[in-house]
């Protein structure tokens, strides 16, 4: 998002919202590329359509199976603060599985994983490190290398 | 979602993130981040644009064969070329907002019918069903809203009364805007937006509710009027 190109009390509010503060970063290294195996985190409150939508601030997470078809794919997210009608028209805006799927295809990707995760992004950044914690682990059991965060 | 990275990051696995907020990102320092112009709720740009798309995600997952972090923070270069308006759209055709907003409502929902239907056959898919409810029956829920008093029992079980309303207006708003896609023309989101909001009824009918909720007794419903109704910048307009 262009923040310069907000008026200016919106672009200060965006600038100065609260993030989590983190004295360090980690840096984990790993193959190249072309040997990764990807999935997508999304923090847009996605829920397989018939599970419980994303309620309040809820810092859990839904569990996105790598053949949901695209009817099957809903948004949650609390705000209504953000478009969702590139969403509605297209489900890669949000959620690109099928970029995923090509790159796969053409080798530039190894594979992509199995089950992908949603989060609803305005929960409190230290109430999901649990969740993302548990889903880091499903991940690895999954033996995805690469994560794509997906915002809105 | 730098947060998430930071968690993730920690267990093992490499992560990249795609950011639309740039000082967000700066100050979250995740370990590698992908700036993106493009408007909340667009992470990969453009709809109906593969290319660009590709571009996007590419830009990102490079950034995972870098070995000079951490931090990287790279920006994406290019805008969504689907901010710019198409001209050639046409918002539906329908009576609009007139008389008693809750008969409107529902009159609109009925109008928009045909072009939702086309609309889910072109896509071949719907966002739709937040709730269990018919699109018809949603907008009987929220005119009895309207109409007052409050109904006390939820049409959905497993959904209390108020957050019922919530889902049931995003479904509607849901609904609206994707049989206002309908065509194959390629509306900016603020056309879309300008539409629904100062032109159908389903727009005037939530900003309606809004007002009525925010002076509600009752807290949930008067947060729900406030914060879930009308986005922040069409509630001032």
């Amino acid at each position: 998002m262009r923040l310069d190109r907000l008026p200016a009390a919106q672009a200060e509010r965006y600038a100065t919202l609260e993030c989590p503060d983190f004295q360090t970063t980690l840096w984990v290294e790993g193959p190249p590329l072309r040997d990764r195996r990807v999935a997508i985190v999304s923090s847009a409150g996605l829920v397989v359509r018939g599970e419980r939508p994303f309620r309040g601030r809820e810092a859990d997470f839904r569990v996105i199976p790598g053949d949901t078809r695209p009817d099957q794919l809903l948004c949650s997210h609390i705000s209504i603060n953000f478009d969702r009608t590139g969403f509605q028209e297209d489900w890669n805006v949000v959620y690109p599985l099928d970029r995923l799927n090509e790159l796969a295809a053409e080798g530039v990707i190894s594979s992509v994983a199995a089950t992908h995760y949603s989060f609803m992004g305005a929960a409190e950044p230290a109430q999901m490190e649990a969740s993302a914690r548990e889903v880091a682990g499903r991940l690895k059991s999954d033996k995805v290398d690469a994560v794509i965060l997906s915002p809105v | 979602m730098s947060a998430l990275g930071h968690f993730i990051e920690e267990e093992g696995i490499a992560t990249v993130a795609i950011a639309l907020i740039r000082p967000q990102a700066e100050r979250t320092r995740p370990p590698r981040a992908l700036w993106v112009p493009f408007e909340l709720g667009r992470p990969l740009g453009p709809p109906s644009d593969p290319e660009f798309q590709r571009r996007v995600i590419l830009a990102a997952l490079w950034l995972l064969e870098r070995k000079d972090g951490p931090v990287l923070l790279v920006d994406f270069p290019d805008d969504d070329p689907r901010e710019a308006a198409d001209h050639s759209w046409h918002s539906p055709r329908t009576g609009g907002a007139r008389g008693d907003l809750a008969a409107a409502l529902e009159a609109e929902i009925a109008e928009l019918a045909p072009a939702y239907r086309q609309s889910c056959a072109e896509r071949g898919r719907t966002t739709v069903g937040l709730t269990s409810l018919t699109p018809t029956e949603a907008a009987s829920y929220v005119a009895a809203w309207l109409r007052g008093p409050p109904p006390s029992a939820s049409p959905v079980a497993e959904l209390s009364p108020v957050l019922c309303l919530r889902f049931a207006v995003d479904d509607l708003k849901a609904y609206a805007l994707e049989a206002a896609i309908a065509g194959g023309a390629k509306p900016s989101s603020k056309q879309l937006g300008d539409w629904l909001w100062n032109d159908s009824a389903i727009g005037a009918a939530v900003r309606a509710l809004r007002v009525q909720l925010m002076a509600s007794d009752d807290e949930r419903a008067k947060l729900i009027g406030t914060m879930f109704m009308v986005p922040g910048v069409r509630a001032a307009s």
